[in-house]
């Protein structure tokens, strides 16, 4: 029993980061752009939520939004690579992971901000839930955790009910017809891509600010690049995606407890699992729902305006 | 990963060959004055396995009365190494040290043809006639360490976080519980796994989950300082690896395994300086004695007592009086590993994939 809640209680610390990154991708993905580089913004956000937590010493709030606008601002330089110079988005989308794997690398270098212990935010009771026998853990949490179900009712509300949200798709969909009717298609993709990429340094900075409390080289540890994987299983779907991430944070979450208590597995198909998973639950996607049409229509292709197709 | 994989491959030439100890003529020479250069495989600063090889440089560098030049993240990729290694040998570097696991085949191919320049790789797997690897006896601070660990709990149940299941690793984790039966013959460790070197994500779930059973010391053989972070966090003890982690838990660190490479080192560089250097056939495995490893202790939660004699046997062990590995040793079913008055090989070490007594872990 103990095992159990204990499981539990460990889960939001996998889950959110794959839920804030994978709903990041999906803002942007919606808008018609193939973004790769998750796995790079998470680490600028990482390092930056870190940076701002030391240099302010504890600022953990600010150190979350400044983590965001800097994940924002590295986003900048992928928008101007796939919308004004319309390189490759798979191409780009890689080349900004390896830029900012070596640039978080070497800033956190040579501010000296690696292996530095920070405050991160006090956990918090959502009483009379955490009282609850078994799941009580899972309501006491850092905030964080509490505001990433409000982030994603407010992101859906948002992509599906607006006429921002509304405009946003058609562009993913079909951006010559989105032109035609007035919509300015790369201003939106700018900002889908700038919005989305706060939300995934937001995640990024969620592992280094709230849950590991310190900055390593290379943290996040291809996280984002499941991440991606998450979106296109969840058929860029909110909901589904933070269903994936839930999962995959219940495995991943699971792992250490089954060895704590001593339940003998074998190692390595232990580590094997949430991998296995991913790829069961991508094959079951695949054959259960023949829906491809829920892949916005113009994803990977840049818009030229009034070329002929 | 990186550097401790070693184990498998060395095994196996630790076992095929007897060590012929190769004494005669015709060693190693230097043709001009020395120059060192080391290759570090991450930043200088990250705070473990580099950060200490950076501590001992400028240790060495006093002892052996020149600079030391280095390279930081070198990665273990051979179009990596090699340029480096070259363009430091054409500046003039007649001694080059490397430190990861990664470098070793790409090493073997320099020393091979560079035959006027010698070559030391920590934790490296491979030998020649101017190429030596190095490694620590890393279970005998980690012994001293698991001490620590079972004088400061409380109630015997202790926490280990472990990066990959193979020889090097688990040596450690046998020798911390025995360390920590030393001090309470009820001590179990129950071991987590994280498949990762550096990933305090996996580090932090691992140590919580402990901590959640019941665990009140957590031990660790990954690279970075989260088990010792979470450890203080929630008010309970740990030890460290690599380096003195109570710098990052000054509450919670009893006792750290550390490296001190220097004390190789030194000597080292000298006979190399002072000629015909005959480098260890099979690589050097350095016992505390020799250099590598040592321990910091001890932190609150020892009293002076059981501080005593954790030092007691730490003398021990560097005057030879104890061998870790030595029989009687059974292991957790009861299969007998060492008879009274043998002790394991290097080549058994290397592969080591069973457990002493009181040892839980998930294979």
């Amino acid at each position: 029993m103990d095992m159990i809640a204990s499981w539990i209680g460990n889960i939001p610390d996998f889950a959110v980061p794959f839920a804030l990154a994978a709903l990041g991708l999906i803002v942007i993905e919606r808008s018609g752009v193939l973004a790769l580089g998750a796995e790079g913004l998470m680490l600028v956000g990482a390092l930056a939520g870190i940076g701002a937590s030391l240099m302010t010493g504890g600022a953990t709030v600010w150190a979350l939004i400044l983590a965001m606008c800097a994940a924002g601002v590295v986003s900048l330089l992928f928008a101007l690579m796939v919308l004004v110079m319309r390189i490759n988005q798979v191409i780009a989308g890689l080349a900004l992971v390896f830029f900012c794997q070596g640039l978080t690398g070497l800033l956190g270098t040579l501010l000296d901000w690696t292996n530095k212990p920070v405050a991160g935010l006090h956990a918090v009771s959502l009483w009379p839930f955490s009282e609850l026998p078994v799941v009580g853990k899972l309501f006491v949490q850092n905030p964080l955790v509490f505001v990433t179900p409000l982030i994603f009712v407010v992101v859906v509300l948002v992509l599906n009910r607006s006429v921002l949200g509304l405009r946003l798709r058609a562009v993913g969909e079909n951006p010559q017809a989105a032109d035609a009717a007035g919509i300015p298609v790369l201003g939106y993709r700018c900002a889908a891509i700038v919005a989305g990429s706060m939300l995934i340094g937001l995640a990024g900075a969620y592992i280094s600010v709230l849950s590991t409390k310190m900055w390593i080289a290379d943290m996040v540890g291809g996280r984002g690049w499941i991440t991606v994987a998450l979106v296109i299983f969840a058929r860029w779907s909110p909901w589904k995606a933070l269903a994936g991430a839930v999962l995959f944070g219940c495995i991943e979450a699971l792992i250490p407890q089954m060895a704590a208590s001593g339940i003998r597995l074998p190692q390595y198909f232990v580590f094997m699992t949430p991998y296995a998973v991913t790829l069961g639950v991508m094959i079951w996607v695949a054959l259960a729902s023949r829906d491809s049409s829920s892949q916005p229509g113009a994803l990977g292709e840049p818009f030229i305006r009034e070329e002929r197709r | 990963m990186k550097k401790l994989i070693a184990g498998a491959v060395c095994a196996l030439a630790a076992c095929g060959l007897p060590t012929l100890a190769a004494a005669e003529e015709g060693g190693f020479t230097l043709t001009g004055p020395a120059k060192i250069a080391m290759l570090y495989i991450s930043p200088r600063n990250d705070g473990g396995w580099t950060q200490a090889f950076d501590e001992a440089r400028q240790r060495l560098e006093g002892d052996i009365g020149q600079k030391i030049q280095y390279v930081e993240s070198v990665p273990e990729t051979a179009s990596a190494i090699k340029p480096t290694v070259e363009r430091l040998i054409q500046r003039g570097a007649n001694i080059i040290i490397g430190t990861a696991f990664g470098y070793s085949d790409t090493f073997k191919e320099l020393a091979d043809k560079y035959p006027e320049v010698a070559f030391l790789n920590g934790s490296g797997t491979t030998n020649s006639h101017n190429l030596e690897s190095f490694y620590g006896r890393t279970y005998e601070s980690q012994y001293l360490c698991g001490m620590a660990a079972g004088a400061a709990s409380e109630t015997g149940k202790l926490g280990f976080v472990a990066a990959n299941p193979f020889g090097q690793v688990n040596w450690t984790v046998n020798a911390f519980a025995m360390g920590a039966q030393q001090m309470n013959p009820d001590a179990t460790v129950t071991v987590i796994y994280t498949g990762a070197w550096n990933d305090p994500v996996k580090e932090r779930a691992a140590a919580t989950a402990l901590i959640d059973q019941g665990a009140d010391v957590i031990g660790q053989h990954v690279d970075s300082p989260t088990p010792q972070i979470v450890a203080q966090e929630r008010g309970v003890y740990g030890t460290g690896h690599h380096r003195d982690m109570s710098e990052f838990a000054p509450e919670a660190t009893v006792c750290s395994s550390v490296w001190v490479w220097d004390r190789f080192l030194a000597p080292e560089l000298k006979k190399i300086m002072a000629g015909n250097w005959v480098p260890a056939e099979n690589g050097a495995l350095l016992s505390m004695e020799q250099g590598g490893t040592d321990v910091s202790c001890c932190g609150k939660g020892i009293d002076e007592e059981e501080k005593a004699k954790i030092m007691a046997a730490r003398e021990a062990l560097l005057n030879g009086e104890k061998l870790i590995y030595a029989g009687p040793i059974s292991d957790r079913d009861g299969n007998v590993k060492a008879a009274e008055g043998e002790a394991l090989s290097d080549g058994e070490l290397w592969s080591m994939d069973w457990f002493v007594k009181g040892v839980i872990t998930q294979q």
